[in-house]
């Protein structure tokens, strides 16, 4: 009966969890084809901004869906519309703009973007002809000599490219077309809302909730922005602001509707007598 | 007999180190994580430049441009948007695209002041 190799196995199982420690302390893989996934939350945010940006100037919801997939979010629009509450915070609104625009044209609300009226007949090929022989020569491969020496032809290039092919416009279009109309305007008593709490509602022309809708409030030489859906346990389309007492508000949606002016904090009263500050409810509506 | 079975010892622990090699980087390497964008993959990279040429097409600051492209390290704004382009260009990015990176790039060449 022979023995068991113990030296042997004990030099394997040392062998391996060297080559384990090797492996995974000493010298672990370098990472170079990192993805977006593995990515820390900050630049997650900023690569989410920057997907935002790109939206807003393109208008290609298909390229800006693809691209948020890349961050492995579970939940892309709650994941913009926490980075819209973010950048809020942080006094960032254009780009929180872009990120809640974003956010509602996922959910299918809120403004679209339209490219321009197309020119289907207009191809690259059919314009060649016409361009300076410069500008259809092939770029070199050298990235420093070629484009920094190329500036003066890439303008021509740009414009018959673009000419060529249709862009999506630069600017924003709401879909609506016609501005929100206020239809409810209530002051309200009730002590077990926070004081001064301004509430907001905003409907699309069938009375569903619309959220990623900015809203403009201005008082005295101030003004502030908030935005629908970022509470959604009280809402799709609901946002709320906290007015100081004795100050006349206006609140306007930003994309165009009424104004509800000189909106001051109403003094109520409990059953027992003591005094504190009402609030508004302001309901908008998308005309039909 | 003393030698050989020292040999297969020894055969054994490097027998070892081969395979907790091969596991620690094959079958199951360090997962990475909180990883900053200078380590993405290339096309990543392009398609990141190509995400600020399409907002650059829309706002035409360069300055803000050039903040977006910073977070990919201590390149300048010029050169990572040139390497985009190349990228772009070898990878048959559409054409459109294509010219929007090329007017990124060249925006920039005019606001940095490299030639």
């Amino acid at each position: 009966m022979s023995r068991f190799p113990w030296g042997v196995f004990l030099a394997l199982l040392l062998g391996f969890g060297a080559g384990l420690a090797y492996a995974w302390v000493i010298s672990p893989l370098q990472v170079v084809d990192a993805v977006p996934s593995a990515l820390r939350d900050d630049f997650k945010d900023q690569y989410r901004s920057a997907i935002a940006a790109a939206y807003a100037g393109a208008g290609n919801i298909e390229r800006a869906q693809a691209r948020l997939a890349l961050l492995g979010d579970t939940n892309s629009i709650e994941a913009l519309n926490a980075q819209a509450q973010r950048l809020l915070a942080n006094g960032e609104f254009q780009s929180a703009d872009q990120v809640v625009l974003l956010s509602a044209a996922l959910q299918g609300n809120g403004i679209a973007l339209v490219p321009p009226p197309s020119t289907p007949s207009m191809q690259l090929a059919d314009i060649q002809p016409s361009l300076p022989p410069s500008t259809l020569s092939p770029i070199p491969t050298s990235p420093t000599q070629e484009i920094f020496t190329s500036t003066p032809e890439v303008t021509p290039t740009q414009t018959f490219a673009v000419a060529a092919t249709p862009r999506p416009t630069q600017t924003p279009i709401p879909t609506i077309g016609v501005s929100f109309k206020l239809i409810a305007q209530e002051s309200l008593c009730d002590s077990n809302l926070p004081d001064g709490l301004l509430q907001v509602l905003v409907l699309n022309s069938n009375r569903r909730q619309m959220p990623g809708m900015g809203i403009r409030i201005t008082w005295e030489t101030n003004e502030d922005r908030f935005f629908t859906g970022l509470k959604p346990e009280l809402g799709n389309g609901y946002a709320d602001f906290l007015m100081t007492p004795n100050i006349a508000y206006s609140v306007q949606l930003a994309q165009g509707s009424d104004v509800a002016s000189g909106l001051i904090a109403p003094a109520c009263q409990t059953s027992s007598g003591e005094h504190y500050s009402g609030g508004f409810k302001l309901t908008f509506q998308q005309p039909k | 007999m003393k030698i050989h079975r020292w040999l297969f010892v020894v055969l054994a622990l490097f027998i070892g180190i081969g395979a907790g090699i091969v596991y620690g980087w094959i079958i199951d390497p360090v997962d990475f994580f909180n990883l900053t964008p200078d380590t993405l993959r290339a096309d990543f990279k392009a398609d990141y430049v190509l995400m600020v040429a399409e907002a650059y097409h829309s706002h035409r600051d360069p300055g803000l441009s050039a903040r977006q492209l910073a977070i990919f390290g201590s390149q300048s704004p010029t050169s990572i948007a040139s390497q985009g382009w190349t990228y772009a260009r070898a990878n048959q990015f559409a054409e459109p695209d294509l010219a929007l990176i090329q007017e990124l790039v060249t925006a920039l060449q005019a606001w940095s002041g490299i030639p």
